[in-house]
């Protein structure tokens, strides 16, 4: 009971100050990006006009503009903006559908037996990434869909909508369902005990009851849609019109950055990050209604116990919990639907029965077609893949002209891999130690910080992208290079990563914690000794999630480190092709499918085997800490 | 009957927020007895413990005034708490063992406070084990989980946890609440035994368990103390009348 001890004093401050900067890092970041998004976007809107920039509908960009000149092109982004939010709709029409009724069908009809296989395959085909739902909508679905299109091209709404619906599926799932099986069980036999069908129960209480988490997934969906860049790109034709039917041809906002950024003049490259900045401002807007939907801020305040780690996070359980709080047809003040089951007929000769029943089987056919697709897409890369993975296509030395070799590619985003992640992830994981072990007091600093990496968090990876050109390859002069594609992933990695990380830490109970200081540990030997252990195979899922995207990912990296195959890297000054982008530039070349294929079956295999891991190891930490394993002793 | 005070409080008041958990406590605990705080839930009991080693430091919004003195000394601001909660220990009411070995787990203290040598922690490691009447139990377990053990003897590893650092104070938070009768004897029987060389502070709700084990019985009540006194004597003549309601079994 001595005075302080200052050498522990000093220590404990060293390494809150290191988790604080790391922290403080987020926070740049977000400024950041918006404002070089501005610097760079304001005086092209200046010349423009900004109401002439979202409401005239004519884009004619003229890469000669400058500033300085008269302006003969026409920059008006309403086509555009009408682009993404068909695009939205058409996704979240058939992903919704589709990602609801596998939700409903996985919590409430599925045969115990198959449930846990379905939900992993679902949550693992969540990784696959969006350039190969991109190639696979090009070779099949746009294809099919010719048949029923007038002038005979498939692509346009309808293509962009069925393979980004199938893209969003798992997510909406997933979402849905967490909530779906967070409602209490009392609703469920309240309606039974009542006379109610099964599925009467399931689709008049339970799901009314799941509401609000169903939207929020939803929501999250139209985000996903909108943010979406590489799917779209090679899927929607891409005229700046007005979209006038199922298979005419459209652009996105993200489109729009994405084709035309590579060789922008000087008018035109502010009008492209003025279409970023406003992409960000939708994106920004359906965020605030997704954490508004699933129930406001993280609390502050945690409960000692009970904290599962789900996979969905504690900031969707935080929802689910609310939902079986909030007014039920059963226990609110709000009985209306209870009169269905008052009466005395048998509940299964009456019309709302029927109905109910066939949601039931609309659940089922549902989930067999989300699952159908999912798998259809990675077998359809595999088995035209696979045989086309030869050493030539893995090692062969790059030519240009010639046959394409991956080997380039291969390095280049094992370069990108290995200084990325010595990057992000320390900031990434002392951010989340700052927020998760250092802020009991819940102050303003700690706010503003979770607030600005949700925010990143939710920022569209083209955006990144564009971020990256103009500062890391423009301002700080480094070129499209490797390591200006690092630094740019880097930021895109940093919010998922403090997520994951927060999410594990959290799911050490508090009643460790307080063990430890009982004890007389101090806050940092508390955080080593006690929570990162259990924490650590969380962590090291989120860290590998995190590798996953890296190498799935390539709006970030396309105008960074390089659009079109280059030869082998020298350097992390030197320009260089991921995987992903690989597969984007064979794929839309469209002279080498052979190897486009063979390219994706590598990504799909490369990535789903980092997903699988990344699954195990969160297994892991939730059974570490409900006691199964048995943790061997370090001494004796 | 003079005996050395061990805990001594002054005017002390806590409050969560706005709300006043404490109201105006005096009280001195002697040491190598052992003190039952009874009330009904929500009367402060907790909390009144939880100041004596300052884990109500780590409760957003809490502040208290008045003062505590453990051994003749304030543990006010400018204590080190890291040493205070090393010599005042705590189990709590539902047990929180580490998820690590058994062995690793009374080891964590001392390894903490920095003793490093393999042979000395085993000589801890199994003293603890034995004060606490787990040794026997246990004995051919050591390296493994301590989540396999049964819910008593997680509890009594919390207590061989907490003596491992040789603390001079025990604060025992209704450690016997989630346990079955077996377990809840040896508990039981263990504090008498600890007695001999320990302060125990235990919050309990169980009136048998205040009056067979205690020495001394305080009895809260919406966070003032109404009644302090020898055991038998607040058992069997309380003079606050709530405190006598209370323990006749007419109100909480
Ligand atoms: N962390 C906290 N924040 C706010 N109020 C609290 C907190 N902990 C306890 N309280 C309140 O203080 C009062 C005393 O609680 P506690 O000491 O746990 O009572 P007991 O242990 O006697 O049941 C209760 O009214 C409780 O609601
Ligand atoms: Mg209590």
């Amino acid at each position: 009971m001595s005075k302080r001890p200052w050498k522990n004093v000093i220590k404990e401050g060293f390494f809150k100050a290191v988790f604080g900067t790391a922290a403080v890092f987020s926070i740049l970041a977000v400024v950041l990006i918006i404002v070089f998004l501005i610097y760079r976007g304001s005086p092209a809107l200046q010349k423009i006009g900004f109401f002439d920039f979202v409401f005239n509908a004519e884009w004619m960009s003229d890469s000669r503009d400058t500033y300085a000149s008269e302006v003969s092109g026409s920059y008006g982004i309403l086509t555009m903006i009408a682009g993404s939010l068909y695009a939205a709709a058409g996704t979240v029409t058939v992903g919704g559908t589709l990602g609801f009724f596998t939700a409903v069908f996985l919590a409430k009809f599925c045969p115990k037996r198959i449930k846990k296989p379905l939900n992993q395959i679902i949550n693992l085909l969540a990784g696959i990434p969006s350039v190969i739902y991109g190639f696979f909508g090009m070779r099949v679905v746009v294809p099919l869909l010719g048949v029923f299109s007038a002038n005979g091209d498939g692509s346009g709404i309808l293509a962009v909508g069925i393979v980004l619906g199938i893209m969003i599926t798992p997510t909406v799932a997933a979402l849905s369902g967490a909530s779906i099986e967070a409602v209490d069980a009392s609703y469920y036999e309240g309606a039974a005990a009542l006379g109610a069908s099964r599925e009467q129960a399931v689709f008049k209480t339970v799901v009314p009851a799941a509401k609000s988490g169903i939207f929020a997934s939803v929501v999250l969906g139209v985000g996903r849609a909108i943010g979406e860049t590489m799917a779209v790109v090679m899927l929607a034709g891409n005229n700046a019109v007005f979209p006038s039917g199922l298979f005419s041809s459209f652009r996105t906002m993200t489109a729009n950055i994405v084709l035309e950024m590579s060789y922008a003049g000087e008018l035109q490259a502010g009008a492209l990050a003025a279409t970023g900045l406003v992409l960000t401002f939708f994106i920004l807007v359906i965020n605030l209604c997704f954490n508004a939907l699933k129930g406001g801020k993280m609390a502050k305040k945690r409960t000692a116990a009970g904290r599962k780690a789900n996979p969905f996070g504690r900031y969707f359980n935080r929802a689910c919990q609310k939902t079986r709080f909030s007014a039920s047809p059963l226990y609110g003040q709000n009985p209306p639907k209870e009169e269905n089951y008052v009466n005395n007929k048998p509940a299964k000769h009456s019309n709302a029965a029927a109905i109910a029943a066939v949601g039931k089987y609309v659940s089922y056919a549902a989930a067999a077609a989300a699952v159908f697709a999912l798998l259809a897409v990675v077998l359809f890369v595999l088995i035209n893949g696979l045989p086309h993975v030869t050493g030539e296509l893995l090692f062969g030395a790059f030519n240009y002209g010639g046959a394409p070799s991956i080997a380039a590619s291969l390095l280049a985003t094992a370069m990108l891999i290995f200084l990325t992640s010595l990057i992000a992830f320390p900031i990434g994981v002392f951010t989340a130690i700052f927020l998760a072990e250092y802020t009991v007091k819940g102050g303003k600093f700690v706010r503003l910080i979770r607030l600005t990496v949700e925010t990143l968090g939710g920022i569209p990876s083209i955006v990144y992208g564009l971020f990256g050109m103009i500062f890391f390859c423009g301002i700080l002069n480094m070129g499209t290079s490797i390591i200006a594609g690092c630094l740019t992933v880097s930021l895109m990695i940093i919010p998922t990563t403090v997520r994951g990380t927060e999410e594990a830490l959290l799911a050490v109970p508090d009643s460790l914690r307080e063990g430890s200081y009982a004890l007389g540990g101090g806050r940092l030997t508390t955080v080593r000794r006690v929570v990162l252990p259990p924490a650590l195979p969380g962590i090291l899922a989120a860290v590998i999630l995190g590798i996953g995207r890296m190498a799935a990912e390539s709006a970030p990296v396309l105008f960074t480190m390089g659009a079109s195959l280059k030869p082998t890297p020298t350097g992390y000054r030197s320009s260089g092709t991921t995987l992903a982008v690989a597969l984007y530039a064979l794929a839309r070349e469209g002279a080498y499918v052979d190897e486009a294929y063979a390219t994706a079956c590598v990504l799909v295999v490369g990535v789903l085997t980092l997903n699988i891991i990344s699954a195990a190891l969160g297994a892991r930490l939730q059974k570490k800490l409900s006691g199964g394993g048995g943790i061997k002793a370090q001494s004796k | 009957m003079s005996q050395e005070i061990c805990i001594r409080t002054e005017n002390l008041n806590l409050f969560y927020g706005a709300f006043q958990a404490l109201k105006n406590i005096n009280m001195d605990i002697c040491g190598r007895e052992i003190t039952a705080f009874i009330g009904p839930s929500g009367c402060g009991k907790t909390t009144l413990l939880r100041c004596f080693n300052r884990m109500n430091d780590l409760v957003e919004g809490c502040r208290s005034d008045g003062k505590i003195y453990i051994k003749g000394r304030d543990i006010g601001a400018d204590t080190d708490v890291n040493a205070l909660r090393r010599e005042v220990g705590m189990v709590f009411q539902k047990s929180n063992v580490f998820p690590m070995s058994v062995y690793d787990n009374v080891a964590y203290g001392p390894r903490t406070h920095g003793t490093k040598k393999g042979r000395l922690l085993d000589g801890i490691v199994l003293e603890s084990l034995k004060k606490a009447g787990l040794w026997d139990e246990v004995k051919d377990r050591l390296n493994k989980s301590a989540l396999g053990l049964s819910g008593g003897q997680q509890q009594r590893l919390c207590i061989a946890r907490a003596l491992a650092v040789e603390p001079e104070i025990l604060l025992m938070d209704e450690p016997t609440s989630v346990l079955d009768p077996i377990s809840t004897g040896k508990i039981e029987e263990l504090c008498g035994e600890l007695k001999k060389r320990y302060t125990i502070v235990i919050v309990t709700h169980n009136m048998q368990q205040a009056a067979r084990i205690s020495d001394k019985t305080a009895f809260f009540l919406l966070g003032e103390m109404l009644e302090y006194g020898a055991t038998k004597d607040v058992f069997s003549d309380p003079k606050n009348e709530k405190c006598e309601r209370y323990i006749t079994g007419r109100f909480g």
